[in-house]
């Protein structure tokens, strides 16, 4: 599935639940049912600034393409990069680095994806978005 | 007595649903609602005499200045100064401090000790750090106890001849701690010459102040924690202190008289506000005093207190709720609360779908949060326009929330 297509899956999932308390709880769900995440790994060198929680995210590449882990000490971040990582993993660098999604606009998540807080999804992105160029390059 | 059913009438913004529900604000620990008065002075000003202070010689000017410069009057009596010369308008608190420690630190010797508590907000942290390693001065910071209060042995200990600025919080943002003022000024005044600085921050919103009963040194007070506007508050200092420091900022209407290599400063209050201030917003500052002082500074502090005490109450009977709320007989109506394996902000995102406000972080308090080995807490804070209803709903939310996190 490509990038958009992910986007486009998650959006009408999310579409479901008309309250932010149900969107929260969907994302929960999803920190609930993610990956275990090697505590190893809850390293600074993969750390997303700008998150008022913790989030880590670790880039693999495998046959010229990126996966994500991620990890998040709160449970709804959590779930918010739990769906990031899955939209960008099994994705090559350069599709990554094309794609120009505003998940503010497409996901209505409340708060949490206001473009006026200092925000932690657009941190995540950005994160996401670096690891790709470099291996973009 | 305060009825807060009505006063909230005052205050438009309780019109707003949040998520469908009503708004149940409780953070005017980080900033406070305004009232009508507030608002409508403001617009008045700019609808009907917005003119620059201090230089014109027209009608509008002349208007505006007269307003601004009797908001000095209201807040010589809101805290009881000495004299309205000693009313220093400031950005607000974090200006204030800052303003303070540079121009205090300056005159001091290398050595000379500066001494904080544990518990300050980083406002009243930083300008010290930043001042100290200009002029290599060191600072020291009064233990805290595990029931968040002063450890008066530690500050007694720490105070010598070579204290000589000791800068410390009036009311915590984090537990409500309401240190005994007139003590320590009486320690520090015994031990040393050192200057006594008060972060009026969250004291002066909520309780009467009066500088010379209290006998300290300066005061800092933020405005739009008292119902003013942003981006304005208050330094206030002993008159001989204020006329013996110099200004940090310099440029238009601070001066005397500009030569091409040197210039003199103008009396005290005008020689530490260069530039043009913010007029406006001071005379919203003296409209929200007004407002203060009409419903009687003693029954706002009665509110807090009784406030305090449902609240304190309502939320120590939530299972697995760590408060972080001194157990003294007074303290402000401030909670700030972790719940075991439950991040902060989760607790207050989810608390927002209830319509309930409250701010998750460390609340510009990062190192005491350190020392109690916590990343974040969520803290709830009372103000006049809340009430045991308010609390009833932050409860109530708080257990559903819980529920639905773990």
């Amino acid at each position: 599935m490509s990038i958009q297509e992910k986007v486009e899956e998650y959006k009408k999932t999310l579409a479901l639940f008309p309250n932010p308390q149900e969107k929260y709880q969907y994302l929960i769900e999803q920190a609930k049912k993610s990956e275990d995440f090697p505590t190893e790994l809850r390293i600074d060198e993969f750390k997303v600034n700008g998150c008022q929680s913790q989030v880590w995210l670790v880039p693999e590449e495998k046959e010229n393409k990126l996966y994500f882990k991620s990890d998040s000490d709160a449970l709804i971040a959590k779930g918010l990069v739990t769906l990031i990582a899955s939209i960008y993993s099994d994705e090559a660098p350069k599709d990554i680095v094309n794609s120009e999604i505003d998940l503010m606009e497409e996901f209505e998540l409340g708060v949490i994806l206001s473009p006026a807080r200092r925000n932690g999804a657009f941190s995540m992105l950005k994160t996401i978005k670096e690891f790709s160029q470099k291996l973009a390059n | 007595m305060i009825k807060v059913s009505d006063l909230k009438k005052d205050f438009p913004i309780f019109d707003r649903e949040i998520n469908g529900k009503r708004l149940t604000y409780l953070d005017s620990g980080a900033t406070s609602q305004k009232p009508n008065s507030v608002i409508n002075e403001m617009t008045n000003v700019y609808t009907n005499m917005n003119a620059n202070v201090h230089r014109g010689t027209y009608v509008l000017s002349s208007e505006t200045t007269a307003k601004y410069e009797e908001v000095r009057n209201k807040l010589k009596n809101f805290i009881n100064a000495y004299s309205s010369d000693e009313i220093i308008f400031a950005k607000g608190c974090t200006e204030g401090f800052n303003f303070l420690a540079n121009s205090i630190c300056k005159d001091l010797n290398a050595g000379d000790e500066i001494i904080l508590s544990e518990i300050e907000h980083h406002a009243n942290i930083i300008p010290w750090q930043m001042a100290a390693a200009k002029y290599n001065l060191k600072i020291n910071y009064i233990n805290v106890s595990e029931s968040f209060e002063l450890d008066f042995d530690h500050l007694e200990s720490l105070l010598n001849k070579n204290t000589k600025v000791v800068s410390i919080v009036g009311e915590s943002n984090i537990s409500g701690m309401l240190p005994d003022i007139k003590k320590i000024n009486s320690l520090v005044k015994d031990k040393t010459d050192a200057v006594y600085i008060v972060d009026g921050a969250q004291l002066v919103p909520h309780r009467k102040i009066d500088v010379q009963d209290l006998g300290i040194d300066f005061l800092c007070v933020s405005g739009h924690k008292m119902l003013g506007p942003t981006g304005i508050g208050v330094v206030w200092g002993r008159k001989e202190l204020l006329e013996n420091l110099d200004p940090v900022y310099g440029g238009g209407d601070m001066i005397e008289e500009v030569f091409y290599d040197t210039a003199t400063w103008a009396p005290i209050p005008h020689k530490f506000e260069a530039g043009t201030p913010p007029y406006v917003e001071a005379i919203g500052l003296g409209a929200a005093v007004d407002y203060l002082f009409n419903l009687d500074m003693n029954n706002v502090q009665k509110h807090s207190d009784d406030l305090r005490e449902y609240a304190k109450n309502k939320l120590g009977n939530i299972d697995g709720l760590n408060i972080i709320h001194t157990n003294s007989k007074l303290a402000g109506c401030t909670f700030a609360m972790s719940v075991d394996g439950v991040h902060a902000t989760d607790i207050s995102l989810m608390l927002d779908t209830f319509g309930v406000a409250v701010r998750a972080g460390h609340h510009c308090v990062q190192p005491f949060h350190r020392k109690l080995n916590l990343d974040a807490t969520f803290r709830a804070t009372g103000y006049i326009y809340n009430d045991e209803e308010d609390f009833d709903i932050l409860s109530n939310a708080i257990e559903e929330s819980i529920k639905l996190l773990t």
